[in-house]
């Protein structure tokens, strides 16, 4: 019994920091459909929307605000608008103008922007760990053996919740509306959507802010499930939304989430059975055998020769 | 066109003039290495307001053997590359005599370069005992080892008589060896330990972790490392209803932890050395920080202010400023610093120190439990 316990309460905990990954790995994955690059500076975002939630949550204690979803959902939009604001311009300064250079150009161009954000956070909000207060505290109890109780917190409902309701709009927006369209039809070519009368630079553009959204959305959350942020915070998460992105398939939104829930899965099912210390040793060993044997991911699609 | 380079010449000699003069003007430069930025840089506030005071109050007082010292700040960020940069820049500006560095990870490959070039180095801050196992002549330090710290750890836990113990530390060169001389501790004394594991600085996620301490089913943690991770690990394991006592080395001691872990870090318990600045001998050292609104409870800093009057005694009973002369003087004698009476061993190490552990407190203030 009590084994079964731990297990259920491992899957938990490696299914919430997986639909995280998700999240985040939504971004790298979409802007590599459309533009075949990696965004580099996607994991910054993410720790640039974690701190305007905590500014934002902040500001509205000292003026006295204490409605908990009114506080919620000002720190979302403010994490969203700045977040958003933070990928528009990553695109327009380090991607639009070296875009259809040598490959290589832009990648680089990537990796300063993220350097020089986490800098930018490192001098304006000092280096030291800023807690986040837990707004959302406690949990469901369920089961106890031998002392040992499954808990399931409220704050990993939350992020199971709002990372189900991100995935289903987003996918609705991408099948459903006129913007989605068009970026499906510039993922699939760009020249030929472009001659077609789609506005590229405008889809790409939103590309960018979609990904840095939903990256803010997942700096709430995990700013709300750890409790502190620090300038830091964007880069392991980056790396790892980033494996998540390539194991289900890079390019593939479904593939995107799938990736992340395996990779979260993984890792805490390694330091619960294994060690810690293994934890990303059998995350990135699992990268490996995935792409050894399925070279475009779980569920990337294959590439065409295009002759 | 004739006057501009007659200009210039001038410039440049009035500029050599200067530049003379000030290598003229008798001063002792001493390097101050430490965080500044990055994870840990509060350590490094301690550590450079505690030398910056030294020097300040010995200039007050005459100087060193007639000459002012003079304090040269670096950055290492508790890099060991970084460590490396601002050493050897150092060595460039022609120090010979360094307070730092914080991080024994940083203290290790710097002290390499500062034995190659003849500069006497004292380390107010790292504890790791492997910096001074290399029979290096000009490394001192005004501060305990883990080896001492990490039984005086071991030997509290047993006297708790706890069934199981869990050892976590976060794999680096600090964490790790405090931890294995707590483990070892603990087995030689019968007590079980269930687990011993490593998890990576940096993480956030430690939710994993905390079920297995959980189901472990243990009464005590101890945690080798510093406040960002242990604070989380507090605060996921009392969140996920982990009642076990939990206990960490002196790096995890400091407010920062409060801000991380809040109302979990109640009853956190940490080895630290004494309370240098509750002494009575060191009330008017402690007013004169105080006056420059600065805070002494920090465990680096009364150990960087010793490091730098150790430097200024040495040169003082040296009768030289030859770093080597100064090292067989800090050897041979004894000395009376705001950490007690100083009296180095051959490798450097102080010949006593003493730990004690403290309950820490959701408010940041801590309480004496032996």
């Amino acid at each position: 019994m009590q084994d079964l316990l731990y297990f259920s309460q491992q899957l938990i905990n490696g299914l919430t920091i997986g639909s995280t990954y998700a999240l985040i790995a939504i971004g790298y994955t979409m802007v590599y459909g459309i533009i075949g690059m990696i965004n580099f500076a996607h994991g910054e975002i993410y720790m640039i929307g974690a701190y305007t939630a905590l500014i934002a949550i902040t500001g509205l204690a000292t003026l006295g605000v204490a409605w908990l979803p009114l506080i919620l959902l000002v720190a979302l939009l403010c994490a969203i608008i700045v977040s958003s604001s933070m990928g528009w311009a990553v695109e327009r300064v380090a991607y639009r103008p070296v875009r259809g250079r040598h490959r290589l150009i832009p990648l680089i161009s990537a990796i300063g922007m993220s350097i020089f954000l986490q800098n930018y956070v490192h001098l304006a909000q000092g280096s030291r760990n800023i807690g986040f207060p837990a707004l959302i505290d406690g949990s469901f109890r369920f089961g106890s053996s031998e002392g040992f109780q499954l808990s399931l917190s409220y704050m990993q409902i939350t992020i199971f919740i709002t990372t189900l309701i991100c995935m289903i709009v987003l996918s609705l927006f991408i099948s459903r509306s006129r913007i989605g369209r068009a970026c499906r039809a510039v993922s699939q070519d760009l020249g030929m959507a472009n001659l077609l009368g789609i506005d590229t630079n405008r889809i790409i553009s939103a590309t960018f802010i979609i990904g840095a959204a939903l990256a803010a959305v997942a700096g709430l959350l995990l700013g709300m499930y750890y409790g502190s942020v620090d300038p830091l915070f964007g880069f392991i998460a980056g790396l790892k939304a980033f494996t998540a992105a390539v194991l289900g398939g890079i390019g593939s939104i479904p593939g995107a989430m799938l990736g992340g829930l395996i990779l979260g899965v993984a890792e805490s099912m390694t330091s619960g059975y294994l060690s810690g210390e293994y934890k990303d040793v059998v995350a990135f060993s699992l990268l490996i055998l995935i792409l050894l044997f399925k070279p475009t991911g779980l569920l990337g699609k294959p590439e065409v020769e295009k002759i | 066109m004739k006057t501009s380079v007659k200009k210039l010449a001038l410039a440049v000699g009035a500029s050599a003039a200067l530049m003379a003069a000030g290598q003229a003007a008798a001063e002792i430069r001493i390097g101050i290495a430490g965080p500044m930025t990055g994870p840990v840089a509060q350590y490094g506030d301690m550590q450079f307001s505690g030398a910056r005071m030294a020097i300040e109050r010995i200039n007050a007082a005459g100087g060193v053997m007639g000459e002012q010292l003079v304090g040269v700040e670096v950055d290492d960020v508790c890099d060991p590359k970084q460590a490396v940069t601002v050493a050897n820049r150092l060595v460039n500006q022609g120090v010979q005599y360094v307070v730092g560095h914080l991080c024994s990870s940083s203290t290790q490959p710097a002290s390499d370069i500062y034995e190659d070039e003849g500069i006497l180095m004292i380390t107010p801050a790292s504890t790791s005992p492997e910096i001074s196992q290399r029979g290096y002549e000009l490394l001192f330090r005004t501060i305990g080892l883990d080896s001492m710290q990490g039984p005086v750890a071991g030997n509290y836990i047993v006297s708790q008589n706890p069934n199981r113990v869990a050892v976590i530390h976060d794999k680096q060169q600090y964490g790790e060896g405090i931890a294995t001389a707590v483990r070892d501790t603990l087995r030689d004394a019968g007590v079980e330990v269930a687990m011993f594991e490593g998890i990576t600085a940096g993480d956030k996620d430690f939710s994993s972790l905390v079920t297995k301490i959980k189901q472990a089913n243990v009464d005590f943690v101890y945690y080798g490392g510093y406040h960002p991770e242990l604070g989380l690990i507090l605060r996921q394991a009392r969140q996920a209803d982990v009642s076990s006592k939990f206990m960490g080395p002196e790096g995890v001691g400091n407010k920062d932890i409060n801000t991380i872990a809040g109302e979990s870090a109640e009853g956190l318990l940490v080895t630290l050395p004494p309370s240098f600045d509750e002494k009575p001998e060191n009330q008017d050292l402690v007013a004169a920080f105080e006056a420059k609104g600065e805070d002494t409870s920090g465990p680096f800093v009364l150990t960087s202010y010793a490091a730098v009057q150790l430097i200024a005694d040495g040169i003082e009973q040296a009768g030289s400023q030859d770093p080597f002369e100064v090292a067989k003087a800090l050897r041979a004698g004894t000395f009376e610093t705001p950490i007690g009476t100083v009296q180095f061993d051959q490798a450097g190490d102080m010949e006593s120190f003493e730990f004690v552990v403290y309950e820490w407190h959701s408010d940041g203030s801590k309480t004496s439990v032996n």
